[in-house]
């Protein structure tokens, strides 16, 4: 005979809640196991023995940015896999769509030299671009003191992917209806070399740089993020005017994934205030990023055609996101 | 569709190293997280993933994959079946859910690991699809398991796991965290990629698949098949980089990482695989034995491309075939009475019939671990129940945190010395340590540091770690009165089980 089974309501760690969980809390909450211990979260040798428990330790368990259960954060999206992929797929098909159609008009014909320039020189070496948030993002994958945050910046790193992809994929149309120009070839040269770039290449290589798990945090998703995808709309917006929808287009839906970005990071924020102390740190680190931010977003929407103040529209949206934050109070 | 095929434009999308400028090129890739080993970056570049998928594509079959997976019908159709199942079943899933939703999740971590650090384009991008498939594998099993907590709180074990000091979990964490979780990029992909999942997953995935469509467990048959795609997939990252290694004159390191990693996993699916396949599947819906999946799926498919790669079988090769027939029953002995450390209803699974099936697949078994269960089951007729339960604690090894174990008879000549799984151990700057076997004590003596600082649950006991008195143990470990394992038919199946097994399939 078997010995008698008794169930329960929902997950014990979730109960005291006393309400019913939503699918993204059941599947996506309690799972990291790096913050059992502050100098072992990895289950080997503690600090200092083990490299990567010092690493851990020095860059989670040691920042300045400290919360006693990381583990609370809710994503406000509750974003989960199977949503993910079902909202992802449905936003490709768009871009699909908006690929094939342009394509079979020869747009990318039809689009000027003085506009062709503008796309060589600023618009297909961001796939380098992306390539940096890509790996910042999953930087804080592997990082994050909670499962909830590894989700969040998990679907972040795919979408910057999904980004960098596009661009490649442009890249490589351009460069077919326009043989004779640098598409598909100077994209890294340009990167490496043009000045409107040297900004944005250097934010971005020295948050990549950048190891304490909170610092990274702020510099990739509170500043170099909004203004690298901010500096992008500009793009996208004046294109519209060189006849060039479908940039625009493919700006606004990348906007998308962008603002998701900043609804769980805006997020993580207010959650992060609960702890005393933790406003101080953050704004310290959003003062200690901006002016590279900015001088990446001047340098790069300077060097756009009849941009008419475009630096202060993108640097605008990047500071009436921190202002969202709740940080002045 | 006047739109590009992937092979046309995908080469760009690989075209993403730059040379940094503002920071030295090791600020951006430290070599003990990037490559300790000092092969140039043209060599990273030549990374060819064998297995090409766009993020187009990705999401569009992934979407369609949880579609199937998730359906309302199949979630009817399995609480119908778990209601029915028998205690082998529910045994059996409580082992496979209760730690798989931590680990897999845990996973998406190490394939960002290589997204961040490899300095292989390609890889980073294939990398990225895992960090996404472990999320959906973690989120899956939650899933599912959390659809069985109504019926039975042994399954709450899923979601809280991750955080107990409970030795099972602590010898999971070990490790996953070593293979996966704690070395440069390129020796984790290696370990995890080529060494965890291209050789073991099957196991899980697909052997005790087919046991579970079978057992007419179809969801869950299904389930374990959608994931075992995602890691076949992602899988592949392995093979290019040892390749890589090997073209860069570091094959002795590529093949240590190999041996080590494999060697970690295959004690984890032992246990894991071992224990469901062998003992927990109900007898009539066993597809295959342990050593005959093992032999067919690990030993002949893992010999095979080894050599395809220009590397060499394990050093311990021979005793690990031995291990194949070993350990895993003697596993089932220690858990089975060790039972109140588990939180799920351990089963025996040695009645009659199920013995002369053992028997038939492990010629011998009766007169070594028969002779074990022979005591139990002699505790039991005469109703000592707390005879069952050993009053010493066991020793447990200390890389693999199981049981070391030895059993009579078990010792056995390979390659002209006696194996006997008992007490191998070391001395190491003042402490001693105990190890299963001689390849868990080797895997300690190549990187000592690593590992000695780690204590072992019984280390804690010893420590004053685990606070003292009966409950102590127990709470340490997460486990109230109620998540005490017992055995889950009640002591009634020495003689066979009063329940009909069949119960389980209809
Ligand atoms: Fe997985
Ligand atoms: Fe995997």
């Amino acid at each position: 005979m078997a010995v008698e089974v008794k169930g329960m309501k929902t997950w014990s760690g979730l109960a005291k809640k006393r309400r019913r969980p939503s699918e993204y809390e059941v599947v996506t909450t309690n799972l990291q196991t790096r913050t059992r211990h502050p100098d072992q979260a990895y289950e080997l040798s503690p600090a200092p023995l083990l490299e990567m428990n010092e690493f851990y330790k020095r860059h989670v368990s040691e920042s300045p940015l400290q919360h006693p259960d990381w583990e609370g954060f809710r994503d406000p999206d509750e974003m989960i896999y199977r949503v993910y992929t079902r909202i992802q797929d449905q936003q490709e098909q768009y871009v699909d769509g908006l690929l094939d159609e342009h394509n079979e008009i020869g747009h990318d014909a039809t689009l000027s030299d003085a506009w062709l320039d503008v796309l060589e020189r600023l618009y297909t070496p961001r796939r380098f671009l992306q390539m940096a948030l890509q790996m910042g993002a999953a930087y804080l994958v592997q990082i994050a003191p909670a499962s909830t945050i590894t989700a969040c910046a998990g679907f972040q790193d795919g979408d910057e992917f999904r980004w960098l992809s596009r661009c490649a994929y442009r890249a490589r149309e351009l460069q077919r209806a326009h043989p004779e120009r640098g598409f598909g070839e100077t994209e890294r040269r340009t990167w490496e070399e043009e000045p409107a770039w040297q900004g944005f290449r250097e934010l971005l290589e020295k948050t990549l740089a950048t190891y304490d798990w909170g610092e990274h945090f702020v510099a990739l998703n509170l500043v170099a993020k909004p203004a690298a995808d901010e500096a992008h709309r500009q793009l996208g917006r004046i294109g519209r005017r060189f006849d060039d929808g479908l940039l625009g287009l493919m700006a606004d839906n990348q906007m998308r994934d962008s603002e998701r970005s900043r609804r769980w990071s805006a997020g993580l924020v207010a959650f992060s205030l609960e702890n005393e102390g933790n406003a101080a740190v953050l704004s310290g680190w959003i003062e200690k990023w901006v002016p590279l931010a900015r001088q990446a977003v001047t340098a790069y929407c300077g060097a756009l055609p009849e941009q008419d103040d475009a630096a202060n529209a993108a640097l605008g949206a990047v500071e009436s996101f921190h202002r969202s934050l709740g940080l002045d109070a | 569709m006047a739109l590009l095929e992937m092979h046309e434009w995908y080469d760009l999308a690989r075209d993403t190293n730059w040379t940094p400028g503002y920071v030295a090129e090791d600020e951006i890739f430290p070599p003990e997280l990037s490559d300790p080993f000092g092969i140039s970056v043209e060599q990273w570049e030549t990374f060819d993933e064998p297995y090409k998928v766009c993020y187009r594509d990705y999401v569009e079959t992934q979407r369609d994959k949880d579609i199937g997976a998730y359906s309302v019908k199949s979630a009817l159709a399995r609480a119908d079946f778990f209601k029915k199942a028998s205690p082998h079943w529910k045994a059996l899933l409580a082992l496979h859910f209760s730690p798989i939703g931590f680990a897999e999740f845990h996973s998406a971590s190490a394939f960002a690991r290589m997204t961040r650090f490899s300095r292989a384009p390609g890889m980073r991008n294939m990398a990225t699809f895992g960090t996404l498939d472990e999320m959906r594998h973690g989120q899956i099993q939650m899933y599912f398991a959390y659809e069985f907590i109504k019926q039975d709180r042994v399954f709450d074990w899923a979601h809280k796991s991750s955080k107990t000091e409970n030795w099972i979990i602590i010898s999971l964490r070990h490790a996953l965290d070593d293979v996966e979780h704690t070395r440069d990029a390129i020796s984790a992909a290696i370990m995890t990629n080529f060494a965890f999942e291209q050789c073991f997953t099957n196991l899980q995935f697909i052997g005790l698949s087919a046991d579970a469509a079978k057992a007419g467990d179809h969801t869950f048959a299904t389930m374990l098949q959608s994931i075992q795609t995602d890691e076949a997939r992602h899988a592949q990252i392995g093979t290019p980089l040892i390749q890589i290694m090997i073209e860069n004159g570091r094959k002795a390191e590529a093949q240590q990482l190999v041996d080590v990693g494999f060697w970690r996993i295959w004690k984890q699916f032992s246990a894991l695989s071992g224990i469901s396949m062998d003992y927990y599947t109900p007898l009539e819906f066993r597809e295959h034995s342990l050593k005959e999946f093992m032999h067919e799926w690990v030993v002949d498919q893992f010999g095979r491309n080894i050599k395809a790669l220009g590397l060499d079988l394990p050093w311990y090769w021979d005793y690990f075939l031995h291990d194949i027939e070993t350990f895993h029953h003697c596993q089932q002995i220690g858990i089975y009475v060790y039972r109140a450390t588990q939180w799920w209803r351990p089963i025996a699974c040695t009645s009659p019939a199920e013995r002369d099936w053992l028997e038939e697949k492990y010629p011998g078994w009766n007169d070594t671990y028969g002779k074990c269960w022979d005591v139990v089951a002699d505790n039991i007729r005469e109703g000592r129940f707390e005879r069952t339960v050993p009053v010493v604690p066991p020793l447990i090894c200390n890389m693999c945190g199981l049981e070391v174990t030895g059993v009579a008879g078990v010792g056995r000549q390979v390659d002209g010395r006696t194996w006997n799984a008992t007490n191998f151990h070391l001395d190491h700057e003042g402490r001693r340590y105990h190890f299963c076997s001689e390849p868990c004590k080797w895997v300690f003596e190549l990187e000592p540091a690593r590992y000695q600082g780690h204590r072992s649950i019984i280390d804690r006991v010893l420590d004053g770690t685990v606070p003292p008195g009966p409950d102590g143990f127990y709470e340490y470990m997460g486990q109230s009165f109620e998540e005490r394992g017992v055995c889950g038919y009640d002591y009634q199946w020495i003689d066979g089980y009063d329940m009909p097994r069949a119960a389980a399939a209809e």
